[in-house]
């Protein structure tokens, strides 16, 4: 069973997946759970970096900074106070346990403003679109999220299609076998 | 990028492993008819009725054949049934209405159900369709049923115009004999064909695209009068930016003796090369619409739509023209523009054909003009 993407998870757990991407994704998730566990870590994570963003006077560019000058300045200090080494040669790299430091901070900066990011793409297509209906030669279809579905194709050759201005579509045509008109009707809502 | 070539991937995969099953007609679909319904069943056949699990979605390819009995003391006109998958989901409610039937007492009826329906994939038990009576209409105008979707209304004006059209086509054949009538025929059918066509893309709400439609303006409609028409059309005029129109408002007065509940209004526009085209009904708003005589009100849709020809060739809104095309007084009586008005007005150009004129059309195309003029001896 293939599973999907971190990228695929992280929009879902943020609903920000389009109207059939959304429907791919939570038939797969509902039967699995190894997608359901990291969409809850991916949903923590996103509650977390939400509480994060509301501190009022907290600034990613300047905390990024801070944390720099703070890291030089401790290994500054460091090389003042400890023992000179029997070498010396001098030290490129620093303690293993700050890299590590700096490196789960800047996954997790990363992480959560990724997370945060907006998706001007999807999000204006849903609100520009919402749920429309169309009537074309092929028959009446359902749009929405940029997503279409064929509702009514009668198969009938003379069709004939009637649009009402409050959201409704018709489709008209002569029944071959019975000689009756059938009208079928969808509507928006 | 990625993500789209992801979902497209999913999505092949997804249509490859959709469980696509027959409807089981006991189980999934549910045919509800009164007690004292006037119509009964008699049999159902699911045909090649399917459903087919799509993401988080089941869509419902419904190809229903019911065999019906007119359990009623009059002939039936008209039939509109309710095709219920699940009553909020968009795509998830749709009718069926037979029209221009004449089914006596006694006799039994097909009726063919052919739309596809969306509901949620993971809902509580029950059966996925249900199918129930909306009305029936009979000869004499008398209509049962809840009429939830106000199909006494349609299916009246449908009985009316049905009754014109046939009046009409009867006088032709008194007049002008077989030949007349077939000339009658050939007229539609022509019109039929060169009956310019428009795409329409229907939105509720503001506008569907920004700036690639061009700047707003505000169009007027002409309207055209129908001399028997107990409402007036005053003044209106919708939102235009290129291939759109929104926001409709159309100022109506009832000029009639009797209250009116609903006014309905035909919106035809013209493109820069003046050509006309049929755009779409422009229905009353206001469920709780009454006109008194006199009285004046506005028709407005908070809705935009978007024309377009052959798929691709947008239509760019150079006028606009409306007419009065439906009223229903509040007594339950509807009006319909005579077929003087009609031709006067050189609307049939423009307009599709009723339902009796196409079935009627499609009687004479299959069957020849001996069997039409044996119809038109029949009611």
């Amino acid at each position: 069973m293939k599973h999907p993407g971190g990228e695929t998870l992280a929009l879902l757990a943020g609903g920000e997946l389009g109207f059939l991407d959304r429907w791919f994704q939570r038939r797969h998730v509902s039967g699995c759970e190894s997608c359901q566990r990291e969409i809850e870590a991916f949903s923590d994570l996103r509650s977390a970096a939400s509480e994060l963003s509301e501190l009022p006077e907290v600034g990613w560019g300047r905390l990024a900074a801070e944390m720099r000058a703070n890291i030089r300045l401790g290994l500054a200090a460091g090389q003042c106070v400890r023992k000179e080494p029997a070498s010396h040669e001098p030290r490129f790299l620093p303690a293993p346990r700050s890299l590590v430091a700096c490196a789960s901070l800047a996954a997790l900066l990363v992480m959560a403003l990724w997370i945060q990011r907006p998706l001007p793409g999807r999000r204006q297509a849903a609100q520009q679109n919402g749920i429309v209906l169309e009537a074309t030669g092929n028959g009446i279809g359902l749009q929405e999220g940029g997503q279409r579905l064929i509702l009514m194709h009668p198969g009938a050759k003379e069709v004939t299609y009637s649009v009402g201005a409050q959201g409704s579509m018709r489709a008209r045509y002569v029944d071959a076998e019975s000689g009756y008109v059938m009208i079928n009707n969808v509507y928006v809502q | 990028m990625s993500s789209k070539i992801l979902s497209l991937i999913l999505a092949g995969v997804a249509a490859l492993c959709a469980q696509d099953t027959p409807l089981d007609p006991h189980s999934s679909v549910k045919i509800n008819l009164p007690a004292d319904s006037p119509v009964s069943l008699i049999s159902a056949n699911m045909g090649e009725s399917r459903a087919s699990a799509r993401g988080g979605a089941m869509l419902l390819d419904l190809h229903m054949e019911l065999t019906l009995r007119n359990s009623g003391p009059r002939n039936i006109r008209g039939v509109t049934l309710l095709v219920l998958a699940q009553e909020v989901t968009p795509g998830g409610r749709a009718s069926a209405t037979q029209t221009s039937l004449d089914v006596s007492p006694g006799a039994v009826f097909p009726m063919h159900i052919s739309v596809r329906l969306l509901r949620p994939l993971q809902v509580a038990g029950g059966p996925l369709v249900e199918v129930s009576l909306d009305g029936v209409l009979f000869d004499n105008l008398y209509f049962y049923g809840p009429n939830r979707l106000e199909s006494r209304r349609s299916l009246t004006a449908w009985e009316l115009e049905a009754q014109r059209d046939r009046q009409h086509l009867k006088s032709v054949l008194a007049a002008y004999g077989p030949e007349g009538l077939k000339r009658s025929m050939l007229d539609s059918l022509n019109r039929q064909a060169e009956r310019p066509r428009l795409d329409v893309i229907v939105s509720r709400g503001g506008r569907s695209t920004t700036s690639a439609a061009g700047a707003e303006r505000t169009a007027q409609f002409a309207f055209l009068k129908f001399p028997d028409a107990p409402v007036e059309a005053l003044a209106g005029s919708a939102q235009i930016a290129g291939s759109e129109a929104r926001a409709p408002r159309v100022q109506i007065r009832n000029r009639s003796a009797k209250p009116v509940r609903y006014v309905e209004l035909g919106w035809i526009v013209r493109d820069r090369q003046g050509r006309e085209f049929m755009a779409a009904s422009l229905p009353a708003s206001n469920p709780e619409l009454l006109l008194a005589p006199g009285q004046s009100d506005h028709l407005l849709q908070d809705s935009t739509l978007k024309f377009s020809r052959n798929g691709a060739e947008a239509i760019a809104v150079d006028g606009m023209t409306g007419f009065i095309s439906q009223v229903e007084y509040a007594d339950g009586k509807v009006w319909v523009p005579n077929r003087t008005s009609l031709e006067s007005a050189q609307l049939l150009r423009v307009l599709a054909p009723s339902p009796e004129e196409q079935r009627l059309t499609d009687l004479y195309r299959k069957k020849g003009l001996s069997a039409l003029m044996e119809e038109l001896k029949k009611f």
